[in-house]
């Protein structure tokens, strides 16, 4: 599995939204991505790519597209 | 067994309440990562005897909770070991010198916030992200009656009373995750911590509690482990006094 697929999936799964939806996310606009979903999101990428998110990073990961950016300080090139 | 098949992580492992925890923890069917300041040959053997004993796995971790990095790094190593987390005990504390509360400086209170609240904290922040993978889990932060009565030293009551605070914040939080967050308020326990007492304190406190002694450390540990078992399904958000009967 590429990181794409493990990023999209990580969203999916902790979001509870299709794939197909993933890209489009932005936290606080969608139901599913409230304070608790992101949690559940941090959660699940730390779990997928074996790392652990700052505080800081975790306050600024808003979009699908931000958390690429964030994960590239943790060497995760999606 | 209250805790058969879970995996708990417990600070402050090596004396008193921490230590008798971990013991009882294991002999309740948990796995333990038993968190503590400095390696230690003796504190590790103890360790060992218990996992035999009981059939479980106990690792030692070393961690300086006043530093944030090194909090990080030991959950790495806990993360290493991929295996799910399901109860934490934030027991980890210290007690400063007993000042009146016009002679405790911001320093000393600072000093002892490190500890008691923000490594608190900062545990509590990577442990729960541990179990919001699992949608479940129990954190048991270990407070003090100082922290609702306010009878102890300035810097140390007020830390258990943010400690009890930040309980009630994760417990209305993270219940949405299958996560119950509550706080043990001990009260005279026998534990290192209270052997700096003076014998005028001591006997001024015995002198309230109704069964006039003090508790064992087991004593605590017990009402934790349950606090942490699935027998406490229904209980979050809750300050439980363990004070050998303060009315």
């Amino acid at each position: 599995m590429t990181n794409l697929e493990k990023y999209v999936k990580a969203f999916a799964e902790a979001l509870e939204v299709p794939e197909n939806e993933v890209p489009a996310l932005k936290y606080g606009e969608s139901s599913q991505w409230d304070s608790v979903g992101h949690m559940t999101l941090i959660a699940a990428l730390e779990d997928a790519f074996g790392i652990m998110v700052d505080m800081d990073d975790i306050i600024d990961l808003s979009s699908f597209e931000k958390g690429k950016e964030i994960l590239r300080k943790y060497d995760v090139e999606i | 067994m209250l805790l058969n098949g879970k995996n708990a992580l417990i600070t402050g492992a090596a004396r008193g309440i921490g230590a008798a925890a971990v013991e009882v923890f294991a002999r309740e069917g948990a796995n333990v990562w038993a968190f503590a300041r400095k390696p230690d040959e003796a504190f590790e053997a103890r360790l060992s005897e218990l996992a035999q004993r009981y059939g479980v796995w106990i690792k030692p971790v070393y961690c300086e909770l006043s530093d944030t990095a090194a909090i990080k790094e030991a959950f790495r190593q806990v993360m290493a070991d991929k295996q799910p987390l399901h109860v934490l005990m934030n027991n980890a504390g210290v007690m400063g010198e007993d000042r009146m509360f016009q002679m405790t400086s911001e320093a000393d209170m600072r000093r002892i916030f490190d500890v008691n609240f923000f490594a608190m904290v900062e545990v509590s922040r990577l442990a729960t992200r541990l179990m919001a993978r699992g949608k479940t889990g129990a954190v048991v932060n270990v407070a003090s009656i100082a922290g609702i009565d306010g009878d102890s030293r300035l810097d140390y009551s007020a830390s258990k009373a943010a400690v009890i605070a930040a309980t009630k914040k994760m417990a209305r939080e993270l219940i949405s995750l299958g996560i119950r967050a509550n706080a043990l308020a001990p009260g005279l326990t026998d534990t290192d911590l209270v052997s700096g007492l003076s014998e005028k304190v001591t006997e001024a406190q015995l002198a309230k509690i109704l069964m006039h002694r003090k508790a064992r450390p087991e004593e605590i540990a017990n009402v934790a482990a349950f606090l942490a078992s699935d027998m406490a399904s229904y209980v979050t958000g809750q300050v439980w006094r363990v004070d050998g009967g303060i009315l």
